[in-house]
């Protein structure tokens, strides 16, 4: 190695142990604002996350921000919609779906119609949910390289062909979506894909087959502790059991999701 | 005349005391031998197992054999035989059914490198338990050598990302250098480029006074000649500003360069191990679960 490749290893060290150069006070107040609401809303205080969005969202409108708005803007409609406000949920999402200047990127269309696709679909309007489903698949199919959405996606797709009656499509493209998160070791999305999977299996009559899925979504879900996921396992595989003729274990799971239904009311 | 013998009064019935004492001796002798056998396993039923080796280095009579960790045997016989050494285990038969055919002996220690040897039994997949004097494989255990050489083997691709990343900082070094060189002839270059710098400022300023006076003169008659002087100035500001910038072009360039070569060399150095783990980006967004959609009430907190 000669000397000029040393020093520059040798200032490349010093660089680390040297502070960083500062932001400026505006953009760090920007990305405290985000890391705050952040961990308040992973803590589950929406309320004070979703006021750390709204300022993170004021001060990437001063400074111009485009991207950090669109951020900001996507987890307020996260956190709006968990706290009920479903309207201002999608009304917080409108000026990244309309970008009216071309100013955000694919990937926050993406996210933002991954979400309307969600929200839509909670609110039992699937015709809607199918349209932005569509758009947000489209653009994560022309995007290069891969896209993480997709298995989130092809879930809101399932869930949407299960409420319309077609739980053939609904397990295939839950499979499908299974298969994808499990590449992408996405704990979250595999579980969710096999929860569908087992819903539409209940549908078609395969009763055992759904408590056997159901219960590897249970699994997974137990490892990521969200309850209100558990909560769903547990009901589905109540009723899985009981079209199997189980009554015991039914009423067994049925008691389970009653408890921590309970314990989620005691904790608000 | 001698007196009759009488027999003492004191060690009546002596004989059956003795041989009471010698029976309860003897019997006390038994149960402790029966106790030892016991404890030793004398009892219990044991079938031997075989395999064979090449090289018994490490491999010694009472040896335990474990299975999961668990002892089920100890090696009982050791033999010179053809193709090297025939090595007995005694296997408790309680235990023979969880060793299937096509099981493997392994000779290991009990902390991996160091520690206590012992011979372990894989368990193979097969269904019908291995029998009475069967023979199954055997698995030396691994030499330092061949350690070292696994561990080379996945050492060497981290090893040569290091040596491309030292590659791509000597590659910088250089690069800085040209980059010193052509900005020390820039530097060179400053007087000149002050003084074109000057005459653009007082072209600037000549076009401000011209404009004022424009605007003052406007309904003047000789409109159109002062419009032309004003056209002309501002047409010398723009080829003294080109020229400038044509001096400054190269300066930008190197600039450009150097700053994307450390682009390059910094992403280079983020991708390599030990920095990788230093660098994780923080995702600024929520994660979007789809769950949302299932339509069970959130907490409104």
């Amino acid at each position: 190695m000669n000397s000029r490749a040393l020093f520059s290893i040798v200032v490349l060290l010093a660089g680390c142990g040297a502070p960083g150069p500062q932001p400026p006070a505006a953009q760090a107040r920007l990305e405290d604002a985000n890391m705050r609401g952040s961990s308040q809303a992973r803590a589950g205080d929406n309320a004070g996350a979703a006021r750390r969005y709204e300022d993170a969202m004021r001060l990437a409108k001063t400074l111009d921000d485009a991207d950090a708005f669109a951020v900001n803007s996507i987890n307020l409609s996260i956190v709006y919609q968990r706290m009920g406000r479903d309207a201002d949920a999608k009304t917080v999402l409108a000026p990244i779906v309309a970008d009216e200047r071309r100013a955000y990127s694919d990937a926050r269309h993406l996210q933002a119609e991954l979400r309307l696709a969600i929200m839509s679909l909670a609110a039992r309007d699937n015709a809607g949910a199918i349209e932005w489903a569509k758009r947000a698949q489209n653009r994560c199919q022309s995007g290069a390289g891969g896209c993480a959405q997709l298995p989130a996606i092809l879930n809101v797709q399932a869930q949407a062909a299960l409420e319309a009656g077609q739980p053939a499509e609904a397990s295939s493209l839950a499979q499908v979506a299974a298969d994808r998160a499990r590449q992408l070791d996405d704990k979250s999305e595999h579980a969710n894909a096999l929860r569908l999977v087992g819903r539409a299996q209940r549908a078609q009559g395969e009763n055992a087959a759904a408590v056997e899925t159901l219960t590897k979504a249970w699994e997974i879900d137990r490892e990521l502790a969200d309850p209100r996921k558990l909560m769903a396992d547990l009901l589905e595989l109540a009723h899985a059991s009981l079209a199997a003729g189980n009554k015991v274990a039914a009423r067994d799971y049925q008691e389970r999701a009653a408890a921590i239904s309970r314990a989620l009311r005691d904790e608000k | 005349m001698s007196k009759p013998f009488s027999p003492p009064v004191r060690f009546a019935r002596l004989a059956l005391k003795v041989n009471a004492f010698l029976l309860i001796a003897l019997l006390l002798v038994a149960a402790f031998l029966g106790l030892v056998a016991w404890k030793q396993g004398w009892f219990i039923h044991q079938t031997g197992i075989n395999f064979v080796t090449r090289n018994s280095l490490g491999i010694n009579k009472g040896m335990p054999v474990k299975l999961f960790g668990f002892t089920i045997g100890t090696v009982s016989d050791m033999r010179l035989a053809q193709n090297g050494v025939a090595v007995r285990m005694s296997i408790n038969s309680a235990y023979l059914e969880r060793i299937p055919r096509g099981s493997r002996a392994k000779f290991s220690r009990e902390s991996g490198v160091v520690g206590a040897s012992v011979i372990e039994i894989i368990p193979g997949k097969g269904e019908q338990p291995i029998g009475e004097d069967e023979y199954m494989d055997f698995e030396p255990a691994r030499g330092l050598a061949e350690i070292i050489d696994d561990f080379r083997r996945q050492a060497v691709p981290a090893f040569n990302e290091i040596k491309q990343t030292m590659s791509q900082f000597n590659r910088s070094g250089e690069e800085v250098t040209t980059a010193m060189i052509a900005l020390r002839r820039e530097i060179d270059q400053i007087p000149e480029t002050h003084r074109a710098v000057k005459r653009l400022i007082d072209s600037a300023t000549r076009t401000s006074v011209s404009l004022e006076h424009l605007t003052g003169t406007l309904d003047r008659a000789d409109f159109a000649n002062k419009l032309i002087t004003t056209l002309d100035s501002l047409n010398r500001t723009a080829a003294t500003a080109e020229e400038t910038m044509l001096r400054i072009k190269p300066a930008v360039e190197i600039g450009e360069n150097a700053a994307r070569d450390a682009g390059e060399i910094i992403a280079a150095a983020k991708r390599s191990w030990p920095l990788k783990e230093q660098y994780r980006q923080t995702e600024a967004l929520l994660p979007i679960d789809s769950f949302e959609a299932y339509g069970i009430s959130p907490q409104k907190k």
